[in-house]
């Protein structure tokens, strides 16, 4: 494409079997750093990453 | 919906409900304000070749569904189950913050017992239901100071999981006063997360970070700070420091973090009420977004040159993200997450010890949900439910929002925006 360079294409995930609630609190609070939900990383997907290099 | 924005002279367009981030021409992000209906944009300076051309392109994207893409939300279930606390192992600190929400008449002989500790790590297997991994986050006023209790606590907890096959994941927020060697090494043994509050440069530092007898703290917890992440490997810490009113040029104190050796870095806006002389207002808004910009460009060239850091607010994860429920679950605050005082009292968070949200004690083990946090998503939130930044933030602070915009579902206006532009940087980023 000329004019639009795609950066990431279907970035929230809605699959079945999300939403398991295992990832890390994200607390908002500034007087603790995990203010953004959007900076943290899916528990599942961690742990099939582990599970894979093992 | 569709947020187009212009950042690190580039510009992007961000497909809000399926997540997809594009960068963009000009022309392309006229086309695409034209067909929000919001603006008209102007097109004469361009050939009406390439005006098709892009037009061409963004009708190919919204066919596969990555842009102008629409999807209904749905409440996500609450499960009553609790996974993580706050353990306030105790009020008492050794430095008298300008900016601290503690309130300084509860932290003499405020340790939390070694008894309260273990009924709250009970509670919290009791409540845990189904969920495997669990987390305890010990907080103060300085947690160090009540170390014995931290160490104890963890030990008891560690057993208790493994009877029923759950792990627990400890983290620490410290001020490293009064990190010891051997403080040191039981963080790298115990601690999935050790976060370090030092503000930046030694003057902003000093002016805020007092002993109680008004002594500066930036030298020695400096000092402490880079020991510990001389020893700490490849594991997790962060170095998190507070801007106020004082150094609205935060930059210069993220940047001085990275001078002095730290590598995991974070900033936080201080939140305060708006007439506090510390505080943010909406009229440092603009400045203090000029400011991340500036941020941005610092840590893009530090990265483009190899060095290892991390801005905390930079680090999107495009690819292996929170899922949608996560996003619109917020912090769990009184629901999967609770904070624990020292006396063994229950609240939503750490700063929520209101009396009108205590939910309980855990040395009584009563405890009842906070039905109005229940209803903490973003579908009850209608100023987040109309903003292109609801899935990175999930309305922010609720407690923010009560304390001091006196509602529970409005958002705190300068940390929502000042979240949104640290979000354009992040994303802007990723090019």
């Amino acid at each position: 494409m000329k004019h639009i360079k795609i950066i990431a294409k279907n970035t929230i995930s809605r699959e079945k079997g999300t939403g398991c609630g295992e990832c890390q609190a994200s607390c908002q609070s500034a007087c603790k750093t995990s203010c953004t939900v959007g900076n943290q990383s899916c528990e599942r997907e961690n742990r099939t990453n582990r599970q894979e290099k093992n | 919906m569709v947020h187009t924005f212009k950042c690190l002279d580039k510009i992007f367009a961000l497909d809000v409900d399926s997540g997809s981030l594009f960068e963009i021409d000009e022309l392309t992000r006229k086309l695409i304000e034209n067909r929000k209906g919001d603006s008209k944009e102007l097109l004469s300076s361009f050939s009406v070749s390439d005006t098709k051309s892009a037009d061409a392109e963004i009708e190919a994207l919204i066919k596969e569904g990555v842009l102008f893409s629409n999807h209904e939300l749905v409440e996500p279930l609450n499960e009553s189950v609790v996974k993580s606390m706050c353990l306030n192992v105790t009020y008492d600190c050794n430095l008298a913050c300008s900016y601290c929400f503690a309130d300084l008449n509860l932290r003499k002989n405020s340790h939390m017992s070694i008894e309260t500790a273990k009924n709250a790590v009970d509670f919290l297997i009791q409540k845990s239901g189904h969920r495997h991994m669990l987390e305890i986050d010990f907080f103060g006023g300085e947690a160090i100071l009540n170390f014995s209790v931290v160490k104890e606590t963890i030990d008891y907890a560690r057993i208790q999981a493994k009877k029923i096959g759950k792990e627990f994941r400890f983290t620490i927020t410290t001020n490293a006063y009064a990190l010891s060697d051997k403080v040191i090494e039981y963080f790298n043994e115990n601690m999935f997360n050790v976060v370090i509050s030092i503000d930046g440069r030694k003057e902003i530092h000093d002016a805020m970070r007092k002993t109680e007898k008004g002594h500066p703290s930036h030298d020695i917890a400096v000092q402490n700070a880079l020991k510990f992440v001389k020893s700490r490997g490849n594991k997790q810490y962060y170095i998190r420091g507070t801007f106020t009113r004082l150094n609205k040029d935060f930059a210069v104190d993220a940047m001085e973090l990275f001078k002095l050796g730290f590598n995991q870095i974070s900033l936080e806006p201080v939140v305060l009420p708006y007439d506090h002389p510390l505080s943010l207002r909406h009229e440092d808004i603009l400045e203090l977004s000029a400011e991340y910009e500036k941020l941005a460009r610092e840590y893009q060239k530090l990265r483009a040159n190899n060095n290892d850091v991390n801005f905390f607010h930079f680090n999107i994860d495009l690819s292996g993200g929170p899922c949608e429920t996560k996003r619109l679950r917020n912090c769990g605050a009184g629901c999967e997450y609770v904070g624990i005082s020292p006396n063994g009292d229950i609240y939503p968070c750490h700063q929520f010890v209101v009396p009108e949200f205590k939910m309980g004690n855990v040395n009584t083990n009563k405890f009842n949900y906070s039905t109005p946090l229940e209803k903490n998503s973003i579908l009850n939130k209608p100023e987040c439910l109309e903003c292109w930044a609801k899935y990175f933030c999930s309305g922010g602070c609720i407690a923010n929002s009560h304390h001091y915009e006196k509602t529970l579902f409005t958002p705190h206006f300068v940390s929502c925006e000042l979240l949104k532009k640290r979000t354009e940087c992040a994303l802007a980023l990723k090019e």
